[in-house]
């Protein structure tokens, strides 16, 4: 339909010019010189020394324990959401997501506050990670039983109890989205860094910070960077593999509605929510505001924080924005793309999505830090950039499936009547997807916001963001002043979150 | 003086915002077959999913077989305990079983023994008409026709007290449509099966029903 001269292809191909700058050389930098240090680590029997070995056994458990937990709670509440009939669902739904706004670190602070002695070991930083995560899980999950066609439930329903039917029916279908964002759930757990950071739990995306950030040794940091990569690679890949572009879904297209016979668990279900809510919102949160208190003023303290705070506003607000851009221009163009084309980005995406900020950080290093890209490197750009790296990928996803519930026809009319390609995207396109460009923007100024592992590493010298500053501080501030800064944070990411659901609750009630 | 093995008096089920059915009464004897005949949307498939006990009725009472099995706003017999066999208008086959799968998953929720499940199985499927070497394929690798044989068959293992086709011929060709008519119409005969089925089609009204009633 659109000519190889039209204006798509300039576009399109710029995008995926600065895609694969931004996105993919950070990783084929790592990737590279993977290769080269494996051979020095393999001759010198560094790769899997005794300490290695602890590290990635720690890093294994951090990563299996919070997908395990994080998948039994959101499958449990993705069904309770899919299938049975809640009073007042949408608001319930954005008050169960919540926590996977919350900065991770600021999820751990809380749990110090609340318990010192278990927050510091594997477990606690499993517990705070399965907060931050299972809305992951509960999301898939809602999505993929959505999809299911209720009468297959129905079908069994009359044959046998709702218990037999969610385990022989409801379950099997919904199992690949479920396995899938539970292996993602791994990656993430593995490739986070603030967390086990803020805890000392020592697993390989604290060591590479620390060969990289306090030991100066970027060949240690590379070389500690390869097991976390190939099993972030592989896992990822498998999860892509498994449900693709479906681990994200747009509600367009969603048909699945509450069953009766399900009815009969919604008091337990409304129990269990409630209970949920309060140990994974109400507690780290009232922990945070206590703490907060108990400095001289918390305004004070936020006012102390103003060049932090103005600058990580700032920078999340063009991030945000770069992410879109760049997210509508590659997501359009495979929302566009033949299937099986579409199928491969999609895993590449997710795998990209998946790679550790650590490593992403390094490899950004790796690219930008030579003499010829000096202003770039030595300047605030390299966090927009850090960014764009991380969250380009699950912006280009998300935008994808917005696309494609847009028919292709409407561009052919517009094209029958005349309009360019420009104009159809202007006038036809993005218009029947503002509510999602709108959500794409608020996730990725939210994820910004809170960006700490790329950033750390990237930020020039005398540059500081909220979150840089709020975890520096936990070394060698009082409690309180960090956690007015926590809270300050916590507020800022939850207006967004609650104005999206705002929108969502007016359009379910027209 | 004896109940109708159905009977519904005054049902109404009203969805916000959509159709449903206003007040219908409707008594079906046993080995009855009737068949409910009407346009799009005029309630015909809530009607069979009250009665199969998937939606609760806003008012009016269903008995079965001399048991009240829902009241107004209440389910008394839930669905799995109605003993009726439903073929729905998609067949509503499960994706991720086999076609022995999904009647064998029927089977043993009935209730039947395991020792006696493959000998019931075996003979339904013949009824049926399914071909043996269809038994290890899943829906998606079998044709409409395929599918739908193995749809009734999922119904009828578990020696149902009532079957509920709705729209069971729909999406087939005339071909296929004509000879399933007459299969189905012989094991309905057959097993002395007490029916209600719905469609908007009067040539499947004919073949299938005893007796017709019209929805408008």
């Amino acid at each position: 339909m659109w000519g190889l001269r039209s204006s798509r292809t300039v576009v399109v191909v710029g995008a995926a010019v600065v895609f694969v700058i931004v996105c993919v050389l950070p990783l084929l930098y790592m990737l590279s010189s993977a290769v080269a240090t494996l051979r020095d680590a393999v001759s010198d029997g560094a790769l899997l020394d005794s300490r290695q070995r602890r590290l990635l056994s720690n890093t294994m458990l951090l990563g299996a324990g919070t997908a395990a937990l994080a998948t039994v709670v959101g499958a449990t509440l993705g069904f309770a959401l899919a299938r049975i009939a809640l009073p007042f669902k949408a608001a319930v739904r954005i008050a169960l997501a919540a926590p996977a706004v919350l900065p991770p670190y600021v999820v751990a602070l809380a749990w110090v506050y609340l318990d010192g002695g278990f927050a510091y070991t594997l477990g606690g930083a499993i517990a705070a990670l399965t907060v931050v995560f299972y809305p992951l899980s509960m999301l898939a999950t809602e999505v993929a039983l959505r999809r299911i066609e209720p009468r297959l439930e129905e079908a069994a329903l009359i044959m046998t109890t709702p218990a037999r039917v969610l385990r022989r029916i409801t379950l099997p279908l919904a199992a690949p989205s479920v396995m899938s964002a539970a292996l993602v759930i791994f990656v993430l757990a593995i490739s986070e860094f603030s967390v086990p950071g803020l805890l000392r739990v020592p697993v390989f995306t604290t060591e590479v910070f620390t060969a990289f950030a306090a030991l100066y040794d970027f060949g240690r940091a590379t070389m500690l960077a390869i097991p976390l990569l190939v099993v972030s690679i592989v896992v990822a890949s498998v999860a892509a593999m498994l449900v693709g572009g479906r681990l994200i879904a747009t509600r367009r297209g969603v048909r699945g509605a509450p069953l009766e016979a399900f009815d009969a668990w919604r008091t337990a279900i409304v129990v269990v929510i409630v209970l949920w809510l309060f140990a994974a919102v109400v507690l780290p949160v009232t922990a945070l505001a206590r703490e907060a208190g108990r400095s001289v003023s918390v305004l004070a303290v936020v006012r102390d924080s103003g060049d932090a705070i103005v600058n990580s506003l700032s920078l999340a607000l063009a991030g945000a924005s770069a992410v879109t851009m760049l997210g509508v221009c590659v997501g359009y163009a495979r929302a566009r793309a033949r299937a099986t084309v579409g199928a491969v980005l999609d895993a590449c995406w997710i795998v990209l999505f998946t790679v550790p900020s650590t490593v992403v950080g390094i490899g950004l290093i790796g690219i930008w830090n030579r003499p010829a890209l000096g202003d770039v490197y030595g300047s605030s750009a390299m966090l927009v950039l850090g960014y764009l790296a991380r969250f380009a990928p699950v912006a280009a996803l998300v935008v994808a499936a917005t696309v494609r519930s847009v028919p292709e026809s409407h561009e052919e009319a517009a094209a029958a009547a005349g309009a360019g390609w420009l104009r159809t995207m202007g006038r036809v396109v993005l218009p029947q997807i503002r509510i999602g460009l709108l959500a794409v923007w608020v996730i990725a100024f939210i994820l910004a916001f809170g960006e700490i592992g790329t950033s750390i590493l990237v930020a020039p010298p005398g540059e500081s963001t909220l979150p840089i500053r709020v975890y520096t501080l936990t070394a060698n501030a009082p409690p309180g002043h960090v956690a007015a800064l926590a809270l300050f944070q916590s507020l800022v990411v939850l207006c967004p979150l609650i104005m999206l659901g705002l929108i969502a609750l007016t359009r379910e009630s027209r | 003086m004896t109940l109708p093995f159905l009977r519904l008096t005054s049902i109404t089920k009203q969805y916000r915002g959509r159709g449903g059915i206003r007040n219908v009464s409707l008594d079906v004897c046993a080995g009855e077959s009737v068949v409910v005949l009407g346009p799009s949307g005029s309630g015909k498939t809530t009607m069979l999913r009250v009665i199969a006990g998937l939606e609760r009725p806003d008012a009016g009472e269903i008995w079965l077989d001399g048991r009240r099995v829902a009241g107004p706003r209440r389910i008394e017999v839930p669905a799995n305990e109605r003993r009726i066999g439903l073929v729905f208008q998609d067949l509503a086959l499960w994706p991720h079983l086999t076609v022995r799968g999904n009647v064998d998953f029927a089977a043993s929720s009935s209730g039947l023994a395991r020792a006696d499940r493959d000998a019931r199985i075996e003979e339904i499927l013949r009824l049926c008409r399914v071909d043996r070497a269809l038994v290890d394929r899943y829906p998606h690798q079998l044709s409409g026709g395929e599918q739908q044989r193995v749809a009734l068959a999922r119904a009828l293992v578990g020696s149902p007290r009532l079957l509920l086709l709705d729209e069971p011929f729909s999406g087939l060709d005339r071909e296929l449509r004509g000879a399933l008519r007459a299969e189905l119409a012989a094991l309905r005969h057959h097993l002395r099966l007490t029916a209600v089925s719905v469609t908007h089609d009067p040539d499947d009204a004919e073949a299938l029903g005893d007796r017709r009633i019209t929805f408008s």
